[in-house]
């Protein structure tokens, strides 16, 4: 680790973690890609920004759990909050046919505040807006999906989609924080009883 | 000046009589409040659940304020709308919540209702569908002239907002 800095120009955000478990009905086999999304102010400085995990079974027991414990690891630097990252994560998984069909996407924000998060992030897959689409996707067998996993962070555009959800991903992340202090950012309730009396200058 | 970084997610919705739905959200702030960078208004995708009583929208929310004053602290409003299997869609709930005033995640919960109308046009809503709506939609976050509406409870939606403060100490704010 470098020195300190006292005048910094940017701050760090480091998650480690991992893919724990996910929850789906009406499928057996998946596997998941993940990626992290990020605004244009965020650079990555070590770590993965993108992976694809095992093939895992469904456990023939009462849990019927996918267990992928795939790791996560990535740091980011960045000047400004905005464009925070967000993670993204889409599940594969084969149909009756064996073809490769889309179970779900989902993605969150990773935490702002330092310490253990344990996350669940919902999964949802896009329907087809018309019947006819509904019909023949059906009968050719080819489900809808995003061209580009990354629409599910973004806000714009939304309103024409239509979507089924299922199932559930469970993630697990650790966050650590440099300078962020340092540069002005609360990220926690300050403590008001430590303010000392008669520096405050006034809003 | 201050800044307030509002990051999160339009969760979905629960506790609505039916299913397939979607929301319109805004975000609302005082004169004293810019906006930096963001959008702060949206529409999220309509929500068919498999086998669940909670819709799941997902919708990210990414906004940066500048502050000059704490007046007209910025406050999200909501529209919960449903899309029948026509494709039509009728109004199925208001609410608003202010954005929590300290820095950190916090899970929220908001209540919505909407307007009720006379006998006569309840009934026109069950068999046609279609639900009063207001025309000024500044009354879904602003207390005056609410007491001439007759409005009625529907589901709550569900958001969760990280929050990250800047200079507020510098200006003795304690939050």
């Amino acid at each position: 680790m470098t020195g300190v800095n006292p005048n910094p120009a940017v701050f760090l955000v480091m998650a480690n973690g991992q893919i724990k478990t996910a929850e789906f009905p009406d499928c057996d086999e998946l596997y998941c890609r993940f990626m992290f999304v990020h605004g244009q102010d965020w650079v990555v400085t070590s770590g993965l920004e993108e992976g694809i995990s095992q093939f895992t079974h469904k456990s023939h027991d009462e849990r019927q759990l996918f267990v992928w414990n795939f790791p996560l690891n990535v740091t980011y630097k960045s000047t400004n909050p905005y464009g925070w990252p967000q993670l993204v994560i889409s599940c594969y998984g084969p149909d009756a046919f064996g073809r490769e069909i889309v179970r779900g996407y989902g993605s969150v924000h990773i935490p702002i505040t330092p310490g253990k998060h344990e996350l669940d992030i919902p999964m949802y897959v896009p329907v087809s807006t018309s019947r006819f689409q509904k019909f023949t996707s059906w009968f050719m067998g080819r489900r809808p999906e995003f061209v580009d996993p990354k629409v599910v962070s973004q806000g714009e555009g939304r309103d024409v989609t239509r979507v089924r959800s299922q199932g559930h991903v469970k993630v697990c992340l650790n966050i650590v924080t440099r300078d962020m202090k340092k540069l002005g950012y609360d990220v926690t309730p300050s403590d008001v009883t430590s303010v000392p009396v008669g520096v405050n200058a006034g809003i | 000046m201050a800044e307030v970084h509002i990051i999160g997610q339009l969760v979905g919705a629960s506790e609505f009589p039916e299913h397939s739905l979607f929301c319109k959200w805004g975000i609302h702030a005082g004169g004293a409040w810019k906006l930096i960078a963001g959008l702060k208004e949206g529409q999220t995708q309509v929500d068919n659940p498999e086998n669940e009583e909670f819709a799941y929208w997902s919708h990210p929310i990414d906004v940066h304020y500048a502050a000059k004053g704490l007046q007209g602290w910025p406050r999200i409003h909501v529209q919960v709308w449903r899309q029948d299997s026509l494709g039509r869609s009728e109004l199925y709930g208001y609410g608003f919540v202010h954005v929590p005033t300290s820095p950190g995640t916090h899970k929220i919960e908001c209540v919505t209702w909407r307007p009720i109308g006379t006998m006569q046009e309840e009934l026109t809503q069950f068999f046609v569908g279609g639900c009063p709506q207001l025309k000024n939609a500044d009354l879904i976050y602003s207390g005056a002239d609410r007491y001439k509406l007759r409005t009625t409870a529907m589901g709550k939606v569900h958001l969760k907002l990280n929050l990250i403060f800047r200079n507020f100490d510098k200006y003795g704010v304690e939050c």
